[in-house]
């Protein structure tokens, strides 16, 4: 910022930005500790990570550049953290999950066992993401990674959340925690419903957990259920979306900002690992209000901050 | 609908293979357009699976 002000004058004289004040890939340490901060939270909790990864810098007026090989190069080591820590935390899930899917394609049957169908769910679920994220994912970048509509979308995400919880107490307005269905006794058309629905992240702003959760209570599962079938099928798209990227770790600019991003990695996975242990105990009776809440407000505010200009 | 599978299975392969070599649309090579189909024939060729087995019960 200093190295900015002080070529002010050089920009004022004559008209061209200086060198120092172009966008760069580089993000100081500090700023690299806090985007992992938010990566971890924000990946899980419903709040949209992307969305926040584009409003924060902007809203701080940070002069990083979020399309350069060094930055996308960070990004990615956060997004392995974060999945790693998915995995660490559903370890025990994740084998038996495995199992029961390699053993179902060795029988060539299906059968009612628990962790056989959360794995086909899963597959069924990560089907709409992956077609139409490899799709869509740059162009929709494109079109809307800039902070006006980004605030749109976080402000539509909590729309979204407080409607998925209002129609679910419309539909069962006294049902007990027992009479849901569990994560297993969805059927496959569910688990593509749900795909569908986590598909809306694309758009920056909207929250995967999010739109995964909503999808899975109007599908009557229980709050906790719901996070959980969300996080699980978070995880390969999380890890796939970072190994895809994984090249850009030895692109030629990569390399400057290699501490910064082993470290963010670290932190990004510790956060995300806190973010999962909290999430999962806080939907056993808890509801999605408070976050629909938060993205409204945050939406709104950073809306009317971008749209008036008094943060250009 | 066995045949079905193999043959959705064989397209997807392809449809990867173009991907890959660049072959496919003029914008060049898309490696994870190509992944996506090979993951899809991996489906369909556990899709066949379970109708062979279904067939040898």
């Amino acid at each position: 910022m200093r190295a900015c002000l002080t070529h002010l004058a050089d920009f004022r004289a004559s008209g061209k930005p200086s060198p120092a004040c172009e966008p760069t890939g580089v993000v100081t340490f500090v700023q690299a500790m806090l985007l992992a901060v938010l990566q971890g939270v924000s990946e899980l909790f419903p709040v949209s990570s992307l969305g926040h990864t584009v409003l924060l810098p902007a809203l701080l007026r940070w002069n990083v550049d979020e399309g350069s090989e060094s930055f996308l190069a960070f990004v990615v080591v956060l997004h392995l953290g974060t999945a790693l820590a998915l995995i660490v935390f559903y370890r025990n899930d994740w084998i038996a999950i495995i199992r029961a899917f390699i053993a179902s394609i060795v029988r060539g049957r299906f059968t009612d066992d628990r962790d056989e169908r959360t794995a086909w769910l899963l597959v069924a679920g990560t089907i709409p993401v992956g077609i139409l994220g490899v799709l869509l994912e740059s162009s929709v970048k494109k079109l809307f990674a800039s902070p006006i509509p980004v605030s749109l979308f976080l402000f539509a995400n909590g729309f979204i959340m407080l409607l998925g919880e209002w129609l679910r107490r419309r539909q069962h307005p006294e049902k007990s925690t027992k009479q849901y269905r569990r994560l297993d006794q969805l059927t496959p058309r569910d688990g593509v419903f749900v795909g569908f629905a986590q598909s809306l992240a694309l758009l920056p702003g909207i929250s995967r957990s999010g739109s995964a959760i909503v999808a899975g209570l109007l599908r009557d599962l229980h709050h906790e259920d719901a996070a959980r079938y969300s996080f699980l099928l978070a995880t390969p798209v999380i890890l796939a979306a970072s190994l895809l990227e994984f090249p850009k770790l030895f692109a030629p600019d990569a390399h400057v900002v290699l501490i910064q991003a082993v470290v963010g990695g670290v932190l990004a996975g510790v956060t995300a690992y806190a973010s999962v242990a909290f999430l999962t105990r806080y939907f056993r009776h808890n509801d999605l209000s408070p976050f629909a809440w938060y993205c409204i407000a945050a939406g709104a505010v950073s809306f009317i901050l971008f749209a008036t200009k008094a943060i250009a | 609908m066995k045949p079905l599978a193999l043959i959705l299975a064989a397209v997807f392969v392809i449809i990867a293979i173009l991907y890959w070599t660049g072959h496919f649309i003029p914008a060049g090579v898309h490696l994870k357009h190509g992944i996506v189909s090979i993951i899809l024939a991996l489906l369909c060729l556990v899709w066949y699976r379970f109708q062979s087995a279904e067939t040898t019960r």
